[in-house]
């Protein structure tokens, strides 16, 4: 490993403090965000906070207002080309050259990447075999379902194999089966030394997928607070029972702090090993436990913790 | 993470990228185009508008009608040279230039933002000078595809025409420069308006504006120039004239009098007009791509075309000629006002002599003057060349990315 090497070992996306307006509307207000390379990140928020207006200036194709940002250790508004042609970006619109044909619109990509004829051309043939479009390689891109060109669209991100993927919206219009595939591509890019960042609002999916997440605002990323929130909501469990009277006195009784939810009592654990012998301590009490686990996606239950979100 | 084991056996890793030899480092934010780039850019608007089987049926259609048409004028058409053939087949190849490639150039940016197949490319090494001449280049070359379409019209006229190849080479040319200007005009609209609908309508505009604006403009900067001159015209004072005079007069017979006698007058309150300076304002005239192209064409000589192997002037030639006269201006003559002297008229006309009028011109020679007066397309091709570069100017920087600017009312994709 050479000295810029390690420089970008450390963060391959870092931006601070990034602000962008169109006229008088304030797309993204305030965002500071890491991606250290082999991790996925998601980025959440609701419709218009800003998400890919930011994805947009990490990509390099939009001037930031103010704030600084590095990919891939280089600047995007001194070295915007050389960010860009570190990043493979799948936008939230699908678009596609509906006249050519999955392979060729494959292959004409590579070769914007300046790689040779035959290279990209190998390269899309094995990208449209990893996204499962191979018996669509010699038809027309128009003949594509909508979730058939996300996967083309993804495809098509990862021909000049970037090193810091921007992923905006992939799972929408996906069926379950593709978005499995997904998300186990998603991490075996990760594990190949990729940074990844990914926009979604299926946040049961991206618990699955992501080591980290960042919310987002009306323009502001959330940084320790929201990082507070989802590290609580991991903590939290459900506890169902045939008599849930029983167990808020057996909690009350032992000292126990819980929420009393409409859907039953949360307890909050530390960690996998604490949970069991909590259970067991429920149990030795005589309390009838039918169902113990995490009380649903952190990711989700942070977002919905939000109060400033709700409109 | 128990989910993940359920899941299928992840699919083959594609091989790694290339060695990255192929790919060398870029420093900064480059935006020249680059032979490869406007090539590959060029392969890529041509394939995406490849005809479909239907479109290649009407082509083959529409080769048939002009193969015909061609065979039919070439049957119907009298013996001799004659050049409107010829003018009308390159006015035909000009006017569906103008028309079909800055309609395809005016929707191929906002349109392909819009359908998000921009921002891909973008992205990737491609610059922005890349794309501005690759989109320039197809649809200039599709406009070029319907001249080799008529090409076997054009030969046929061609040597019927009177003209010598390197001329017709020359106009030829001179139409694909303007072509490729309207195409350039009609891509930077589509790089400043957000929808196809309004950067196809400037476009079109614009094309007007240069075709018909000039000649209007023209004709209403006329009066700016106008100098007034007084009607200076004498003619028999009827009032004063003697019973004999007034019966010779009359019965137009000279026997008895002297025509030279007749009282002669000028009107006390004369007739005033104006005569336009058009030597200043013909500049405007020059810069219409249609008389560009006719100043291109070669020089008929209303006097000699015959004996130089020529048709008799024809559309260009004409053109040429009125264009000419505008240059020229107004002569010392014209702009002494009328001069028309009746009571010299009758003289002559006794003495059987011509009579040129109070100006004194000589109509043939001038027809003679305008029609070999020097040749002036320098300024169309100026303005061309200023509204090709200016237009590729305003694409490649409106392509830059990071964008500054968005259009109104756009995404980026």
């Amino acid at each position: 490993m050479t000295a810029t090497d390690t420089i970008v070992a450390t963060s391959a996306i870092s931006a601070h403090g990034v602000a962008r307006a169109f006229g008088s509307v304030q797309a993204v207000a305030d965002a500071t965000l890491e991606v250290r390379p082999g991790t996925v990140t998601a980025l959440i928020g609701p419709n218009g906070c800003g998400k890919t207006t930011l994805m947009l200036m990490l990509a390099g194709l939009l001037r930031p207002d103010a704030g600084e940002i590095r990919v891939a250790g280089a600047d995007p508004r001194h070295d915007s080309a050389a960010v860009r042609a570190a990043i493979g970006w799948m936008p939230d619109q699908l678009g596609s050259w509906d006249n050519l044909t999955c392979l060729q619109t494959l292959t004409l990509m590579g070769r914007g990447y300046r790689l040779h004829k035959h290279e990209a051309r190998e390269r899309g043939v094995g990208l449209l075999g990893m996204v499962h479009l191979s018996e669509f390689a010699d038809r027309p891109t128009r003949v594509l379902s909508r979730g058939q060109k996300q996967r083309l669209s993804l495809a098509r991100a990862l021909m000049n194999d970037p090193q810091v993927l921007l992923l905006d919206e992939p799972a929408n219009g996906l069926d379950p089966r593709s978005r499995i595939e997904l998300r186990t591509l998603v991490r075996e890019l990760a594990a190949d030394g990729k940074a990844v960042l990914v926009s979604s609002h299926v946040l049961a999916e991206l618990d699955e997928m992501v080591d980290d997440a960042i919310f987002m605002s009306k323009g502001r990323t959330l940084g320790d607070e929201a990082a507070a929130k989802v590290a609580d909501a991991k903590r939290r469990y459900r506890v169902a029972t045939l008599d849930d009277a029983a167990l808020r006195e057996v909690l009350a009784e032992g000292g126990v702090p819980f929420d009393d939810e409409p859907s039953g009592v949360v307890v909050r654990v530390g960690s996998e090993e604490e949970a069991f012998q909590a259970l067991a301590w429920l149990m030795s009490r005589g309390v009838k436990v039918h169902r113990f686990g995490p009380a649903g996606s952190a990711l989700e239950q942070t977002y919905m913790s939000m109060e400033e979100e709700r409109r | 993470m128990t989910l993940v084991d359920q899941n299928p056996a992840p699919a083959e890793a594609p091989e790694p990228a290339p060695a990255s030899s192929a790919r060398p480092a870029i420093r900064g934010n480059p935006w020249l185009p680059t032979p490869r780039g406007v090539w590959l850019v060029t392969g890529i608007e041509l394939r995406r508008r490849r005809p479909t089987v239907k479109g290649w049926i009407f082509y083959g259609l529409l080769v048939a009608v002009i193969l015909g048409l061609g065979i039919l004028v070439a049957m119907v058409s009298p013996e001799g040279l004659t050049s409107i053939p010829l003018e009308m087949v390159l006015v035909l190849v000009l006017g569906a230039g103008m028309l079909i490639a800055p309609s395809l150039a005016a929707t191929s940016i906002n349109g392909d933002s819009s359908e998000g197949v921009l921002a891909p490319l973008q992205m990737t090494r491609l610059t922005a000078g890349d794309l501005a001449l690759g989109k320039l280049l197809s649809s200039w070359l599709i406009a070029f595809f319907v001249l080799l379409t008529i090409a076997p019209l054009m030969v046929y006229a061609f040597v019927r025409s009177g003209w010598h190849g390197d001329e017709l080479a020359i106009v030829l040319a001179a139409i694909l420069l303007v072509v490729l200007t309207s195409t350039a005009i009609g891509l930077a609209w589509s790089s400043l308006a957000a929808r196809a609908v309004a950067s196809v309508s400037l476009a079109h505009l614009t094309t007007g504006f240069l075709l018909l604006g000039t000649l209007l403009t023209f004709v209403f900067t006329q009066p700016l120039v106008s100098e007034t001159v007084t009607d200076s015209s004498r003619y028999v004072d009827y009032e004063a004239l003697t019973d004999e005079q007034r019966a010779a007069y009359d019965s137009w017979d000279w026997s008895e009098v002297d025509p030279a006698t007749l009282p002669c007058t000028t009107d006390t309150d004369p007739w005033e007009y104006g005569v336009a300076h058009t030597e200043r304002t013909a500049w405007i005239v020059l810069a219409n791509p249609v008389v560009m192209i006719g100043e291109m064409s070669p020089i008929v000589s209303y006097e000699t075309w015959e004996e130089d192997g020529r048709a008799a002037p024809g559309l260009f030639a004409e053109m040429h000629a009125s264009v000419s006269g505008w240059r020229i201006g107004p002569s010392e003559a014209d702009l002494a006002g009328q001069q028309w002297d009746e009571c010299a008229m009758l003289v002559a006309d006794v003495n059987g002599e011509d009579y040129y009028g109070g100006s004194g011109g000589d109509w043939e020679a001038e027809q003679e003057e305008r029609s070999t007066y020097d040749r002036a397309p320098w300024i169309g091709l100026g303005v061309q060349g200023v509204l090709l570069l200016g237009s590729i100017w305003i694409v490649v920087a409106r392509l830059r990315v990071p964008y500054k600017k968005l259009r109104q009312g756009s995404r980026v994709a």
